[in-house]
């Protein structure tokens, strides 16, 4: 049997073994009083490559959400609990629109930018939104999606939206001619800034938008998180505000060296990323930090910028942000100068790559691990007792054990599946009660992660239990490329697994047996591409004459990874 | 062979241009390229060692008349320009070395240029015109320093300045070679191949070695890229000016020729060497995956 929290013990004086619940109903309520508390304090800023950018204070995105709070549920007639999607990348338009969501009581539904059609018309068919913000480049998309699921009200936005005139101009000129990103929009649409007008010109009270929200309870759905399983089907962890509210206030209790109103975040990650979205949007935006919003950091020189004409004081991050970064000569050049530390999640943090960020920086980049089911923190490194290779301690009020199949406790430092309880733990699966059995039993979220603990309360992870790939933080569920690849006419059989891939973590590998006139490597991954998100389609491609199979015809995938890996080592 | 009218359009378009550049600096990349002067000295090398030589090895090789040889080695010894800044830009190269390395070899010119006429022209008895000297570097680091200081005041500013004054550095590129070329395509037409081969080859052959030097001992390709143009790309318009100043009537027209073609030249030779910098640099860029980074 394990201590009784042992991890506790490293908290320090100012950490609590347990967070008080947010004194908010909601979301929305809380978004009106930390607005108000930082009116006239910078909140967001769009930083792009070459150095335009746009700010919002807390005051202005207060005021611009609670006009679009007003037009989505005045104008567009939506109801509490509609299902709103947002498929931007980071600009100002995503804070305003999360906000104006949890105003009105609506339910957020982040959609990744860089899905396919097919992919955004499942994650369509199952959440059925019924409004969605959309980035202008991405509006082609849309509309083959939308093609047999309409959404009956469709926002359009741009990158530099909300920037000051010239250089709004000046990007989207840019976009349209020199890039050709943007497309004629098709489908019957209302640009952002046109609704917040209108939503404006209705001169609502703020007790009429509060009223909105009235009848939300903490433990109503916020978020609508997608994610994976096992099964491969993509399914929406329900986050409640309390979910998110809690997980914000867990991780920001284990962060002491944060002064209010004082530090500047640069928000890399997409916000449409469960760790970005508690952490950067939520955690940064509950102290009055200015976040720096990065639409795109690839190329990594694209961050130059944001790093000469800001004083960041905090990053979160991947693995392979890191080690790019660690290998850009102006980076370590001119590291920045008034960084506190770095968060790192997502995906494990190789200790090398910690060891020279520490190097080049002279600050730490602290390890945490979580699941979207559970909005996703639970564990981290405490600042000052950073543990490489560890993915730290668990949060406040977070209790996370390593039990074997049967559920008993498995003996300090002895390898087990971790599985974790508190606040954060999200409500279930939208409309998988059957899913939801399987992930949560007895209030405990099974992880499918093996980890252990080590005397002093600190994790590490040591396996993964499921199949799925980690490619560079995303989940990649190997049945979803299977059925992409098995579909091709020159496939007989194909079975996917993840190996490992550098910096990446892990590269999507298919072990695929052709049938009739075969079909290329280069033939089978363009077809991939037109099917799959580009992290989807497997790196590499191996024919084999047969796979390995159980008695009962199960393609073993285990056995393949164990051949990869013997392969590797050789 | 440049009207004053033209010239005052030109500094006036090198004015902006160079705000731009200034726009797309911080006082940190000039920090940078000083503390670590390793990058300058192997310019100073380049631009003041191998670029007479490769004019001394173009002069002994090919059967040129005596003015024109005058003009090649006058070219060789010139400093850099503010035109090797605007292609290190669009090469991304590394901007802050490069107005550092233009600064220098023009303050450096000032005693090693006669020097290294004298050494390799024992001869020539030039005067060299500090005013223009003076100019170049008003024309250079003023408009710089406002560019900085205006990015520091308000990047949005900064960065659309940035963006202007790259646009207006292609038109500039594109106006020297149509303004140029057809008021004269009669010199153009007369002039010897070997001539030509040596207008062009200082420029490909300056760009060739400083690359190679740079590489070899160990500079960053950026840097590389960078010490490359400052070497091969010399200040055309001074050793105009200082040929103008010093000679006179047909004397200094055919002088000229070289100067004149090799500023024509070194603008095509340069476009082409700046587009396989930028391919190199993109396939240098570091894969990263799609999705979350």
């Amino acid at each position: 049997m394990q201590a009784e929290k042992p991890w506790t013990a490293m908290y320090g004086a100012s950490v609590p073994p347990d967070v008080d619940p947010a004194p908010f109903q909601s979301i929305g309520d809380f978004i009106t009083a930390t607005s108000a508390k930082f009116w006239d304090l910078p909140a967001f800023t769009t930083c792009l490559p070459n150095g335009m950018n746009g700010t919002l204070t807390f005051g202005q995105a207060d005021q611009m959400s609670d006009a679009m709070a007003v037009y989505l549920r005045d104008i567009a007639g939506l109801h509490v609990g509609d299902r709103v999607a947002v498929q931007v990348p980071n600009c100002l338009s995503y804070p305003v629109m999360a906000m104006a969501i949890f105003k009105a009581g609506c339910v957020l539904v982040n959609v990744n930018p860089l899905y396919t059609a097919e992919e955004m018309t499942k994650q369509f068919q199952d959440a059925e939104p019924a409004a969605i913000l959309v980035v202008d480049m991405f509006a082609d998309k849309l509309a083959e999606a939308l093609t047999d699921h309409p959404i009956p009200n469709v926002i359009v936005t741009r990158v530099a939206e909300f920037l000051p005139a010239l250089p709004k101009m000046i990007v989207g000129a840019v976009q349209k001619y020199w890039d050709k990103t943007i497309t004629p929009i098709t489908i019957p649409h209302i640009r952002l800034p046109d609704a917040i007008a209108q939503g404006r010109a209705k001169s609502r009270s703020v007790a009429a938008i509060e009223a909105y929200r009235a009848d939300v309870k903490p433990d109503d759905v916020a978020c609508l998180q997608y994610t994976g399983g096992t099964t491969g089907v993509s399914k929406g962890a329900m986050l409640s505000h309390k979910n998110l509210l809690m997980n914000m206030s867990q991780t920001m209790a284990l962060i002491t060296t944060l002064d209010e109103g004082k530090e500047v975040a640069l928000t890399a990650l997409p916000l449409y990323h469960i760790f970005a979205f508690t952490v950067n949007f939520l955690g940064f935006f509950s102290i009055g930090a200015r976040n720096i919003l990065i639409p795109n950091p690839r190329p990594l020189t694209s961050l130059k910028r944001a790093f000469e004409n800001y004083k960041i004081t905090w990053m979160s991050g991947v693995n392979t942000l890191f080690n790019g970064l660690n290998n850009e000569i102006w980076f370590t050049d001119s590291p920045p100068k008034y960084l506190k530390f770095a968060s790192a999640g997502g995906m494990a943090l190789q200790g090398s790559v910690a060891a020279r960020w520490e190097e080049v920086t002279g600050k730490p980049v602290l390890e945490g691990y979580g699941l979207t089911e559970s909005s996703p923190v639970l564990t981290f490194n405490p600042f000052g007792k950073t543990r490489l290779n560890s993915i730290g301690i668990p949060l406040p009020s977070t209790d996370l054990r390593c039990v074997d199949d049967d559920g008993v406790d498995m003996p300090v430092g002895e390898p087990g599946e971790l599985i974790a309880k508190g606040p954060q733990i999200m409500l279930g699966y939208w409309k998988r009660p059957d899913a939801t059995a399987e992930t949560i039993q007895n209030g405990w979220l099974l992880t499918g992660d093996i980890g252990l603990m080590e005397p002093d309360g600190y994790f590490r992870i040591v396996d993964r239990k499921k199949d799925l790939i980690l490619v560079s933080g995303f989940n990649v569920y190997p049945n979803e490329i299977e059925d992409v690849i098995a579909a091709h006419p020159g496939v007989n059989e194909v079975a996917v697994i993840g190996v490992p891939d550098g910096a990446a973590g892990e590269a999507v590998k298919a072990f695929v047996v052709p049938q009739g006139d075969g079909v290329t490597v280069d033939a089978l991954r363009s077809y991939c591409k037109e099917h799959l998100t580009a992290y989807k389609v497997p790196k590499q491609v191996e024919f084999r004459d047969e796979l390995p199979k159980s008695n009962v015809g199960k393609i073993l995938r285990k056995d393949l990874r164990a051949q990869s890996i013997v392969k590797e080592g050789a | 062979m440049v009207g004053p009218l033209e010239q005052a359009i030109l500094a006036l378009m090198i004015f902006v241009i160079m705000l731009g550049m200034g726009a797309s600096l911080t006082p940190r990349d000039f920090y940078l390229a000083l503390r670590r002067p390793y990058g300058l000295a192997i310019g100073v090398i380049s631009q003041y060692g191998f670029m007479p030589f490769i004019g001394f090895l173009l002069i002994t090789v090919l059967p040129l008349p005596d003015p024109i040889a005058v003009g090649v080695l006058i070219m060789a010894c010139m400093p850099g320009g503010t035109t090797s800044n605007i292609f290190t830009y669009f090469s991304k190269g590394n901007l802050a070395l490069s107005v550092l390395m233009t600064v220098t070899s023009t303050v450096f010119g000032v005693i090693l240029i006669p020097v290294i006429l004298v050494i390799y022209a024992a001869a020539l008895d030039l005067e060299i015109p500090r005013e223009n000297i003076i100019a170049t570097l008003v024309l250079l680091l003023v408009p710089v320093a406002i560019g900085m200081v205006m990015r520091k005041l308000n990047a949005n500013v900064g960065a659309v300045t940035e963006f202007f004054g790259s646009l207006l550095a292609l038109i500039f590129i594109l106006f020297l070679l149509v303004s140029w070329v057809p008021r004269n395509w009669q010199f153009l037409m007369t002039t010897t191949p070997a001539t030509y081969i040596a207008a062009i080859g200082l420029g490909i052959v300056g760009i060739t070695i400083g690359y190679s030097f740079a590489r070899a001992l160990r500079l960053h390709p950026r840097n590389a890229r960078t010490v490359a143009l400052e070497t091969g790309i010399q200040n055309g318009p001074l050793a105009i000016a200082i040929i103008a100043f010093t000679f006179a009537g047909t004397e200094a027209q055919s002088y000229m020729a070289v100067p004149a073609l090799y500023s024509l030249f070194i603008v095509i030779v340069s476009t082409l060497v700046t587009l396989v910098f930028r391919r190199a640099n993109t396939a240098a860029e570091q894969a990263l995956p799609d999705g979350l980074l």
